[in-house]
């Protein structure tokens, strides 16, 4: 992890602080684990595997918190258009976010199938 | 029909100066893609306006101490205080208003006329505006020192509007002090005025003649002097208030006395909450016709009073929120 990732506290905080903006936090990292991209090409990627399209104000709410928290890092802009990356905290956290879902998402799956037959 | 360049444009000024020069760029060219995609979109104006007003909230130290476009976490904690110090100044303006109007009831109220409930209210406002002052003297004696000590040229302008507001208050409040309608009265005051002299409550009045006016004018007529200090002392306070902030925003303060501030801030937002409940109180059961009756003006003085209090909790919580990220 590099060290400037270490030095900020909430980076190991992971996802939990972020509150209403978990839910875009989780879709803006799952999209940089890619690859750089800039804002466009985020919402785009998302809408593409998640269905969801993320609205503007929101977007940058959400990269405002991921930046400052160390999780992402905004590169040089390209034609006013600036691409950001995936820190090695981002991908920490991202990981321990995604594997608490998936914890969850297994629990209930079985619990579904063992009680109501469906699944 | 705009151009999505000039749409864009328009959205982005949703957005504070600072937020702009950070993000302005990139989010200028992502709302014009969006623009070409969706031309009319009712949800993204909506949402571009709430994240803009936000914006605009942090930058006045009521949200989001935390954000990769503001300045580093200790100035983050001086806005915050120097907006807590504009809402609470607003809360105490308020507070003394109403606190002095019924002051002036309870000089004449008869001993024994006073409505228990009324009298309940009064004691617990009087209370909380004595303790109110004693924090402002406790938070503005260190803040006050260290500004002197470390005085610069940016302060100069703010401190000369401070001392020439607070001299105009000083000058008129004493001036009109001597038109206290209470002067007279022996009814109640005689249990209030041990605890609070007769002469603080009427600065407390002729400080707050611009909320009294409404009933004064229709029983003594108002002079030329008298207008003048009506329109002069809300704005001789206005512009104290705004000075006052702005050094604390501008003032190099340390950590320490930074974390001092923050959590006094929280003790006079607890006093300002007890004033409210009295004062709530007070205008919920003080509606029946009587001296210390409560009208329509001390409804909307309480509401707007809440509203003050409510800033003032926020930027106070975003001061601690600010002052955690100092030390971690």
């Amino acid at each position: 992890m590099p060290k400037r990732d270490a030095a900020r506290p909430d980076a190991d905080a992971g996802l939990a602080g972020f509150g209403r903006y978990a839910g875009p936090a989780t879709l803006i990292l799952s999209s940089l684990a890619d690859g750089p991209k800039h804002g466009y090409a985020l919402t785009k990627d998302v809408e593409e595997f998640a269905g969801v399209r993320l609205a503007p104000g929101t977007l940058y709410e959400a990269l405002a918190r991921l930046e400052s928290q160390g999780m992402i890092e905004a590169l040089e802009a390209e034609d006013r258009r600036r691409p950001y990356r995936l820190t090695a905290a981002g991908a920490t956290a991202l990981h321990a976010h995604l594997d608490a879902q998936r914890r969850a998402t297994e629990t209930g799956l079985r619990r579904l199938k063992a009680n109501w037959g469906t699944v | 029909m705009r151009t999505p360049q000039e749409r864009a444009a328009r959205l982005l000024r949703w957005y504070p100066e600072a937020w702009r020069n950070r993000y302005g760029d990139e989010f200028a060219e992502f709302l014009i893609a969006d623009i070409e995609e969706r031309p009319q979109s009712a949800e993204r104006a909506l949402d571009v306006a709430r994240a803009g007003l936000l914006a605009r909230l942090a930058v006045a130290g009521l949200a989001e101490p935390h954000v990769a476009w503001q300045p580093d976490p200790s100035r983050r904690v001086q806005v915050s205080l120097g907006t807590l110090c504009g809402a609470l100044t607003a809360c105490l303006a308020l507070a003394t208003a109403m606190w002095s109007q019924l002051a002036i009831a309870w000089e004449w109220t008869p001993p024994g006329f006073a409505a228990p409930p009324t009298m309940r209210a009064t004691v617990v406002m009087s209370a909380a505006v004595l303790a109110f002052l004693v924090l402002v003297v406790l938070a503005v004696a260190p803040v006050g020192y260290a500004i002197v000590r470390n005085c610069h040229v940016r302060m100069l302008g703010p401190l000369l509007v401070l001392a020439a507001a607070v001299g105009l208050l000083a000058f008129g409040g004493h001036h009109f002090l001597y038109q206290w309608p209470g002067s007279g009265g022996h009814g109640e005051g005689g249990t209030l005025v041990p605890v609070i002299p007769a002469g603080m409550q009427a600065f407390a009045w002729s400080l707050t003649y611009w909320f009294s006016v409404h009933w004064f004018w229709l029983t003594t007529g108002c002079g030329g002097w008298e207008i003048a200090w009506i329109v002069a002392s809300p704005l001789a306070l206005v512009a104290a208030t705004a000075a006052a902030a702005t050094l604390v925003r501008r003032a190099d303060l340390p950590p320490w006395l930074l974390a001092y501030e923050t959590r006094l801030a929280a003790v006079a937002c607890a006093v300002m909450g007890v004033f409210l409940g009295g004062c709530g109180y007070w205008v919920y059961v003080g509606r029946p016709p009587g001296l210390a009756h409560a009208g329509q003006i001390d409804v909307a003085a309480a509401t707007l009073l809440a509203l003050a209090l409510a800033a003032a909790y926020q930027a106070q919580r975003t001061a601690l929120h600010g002052l955690h990220l100092v030390h971690s």
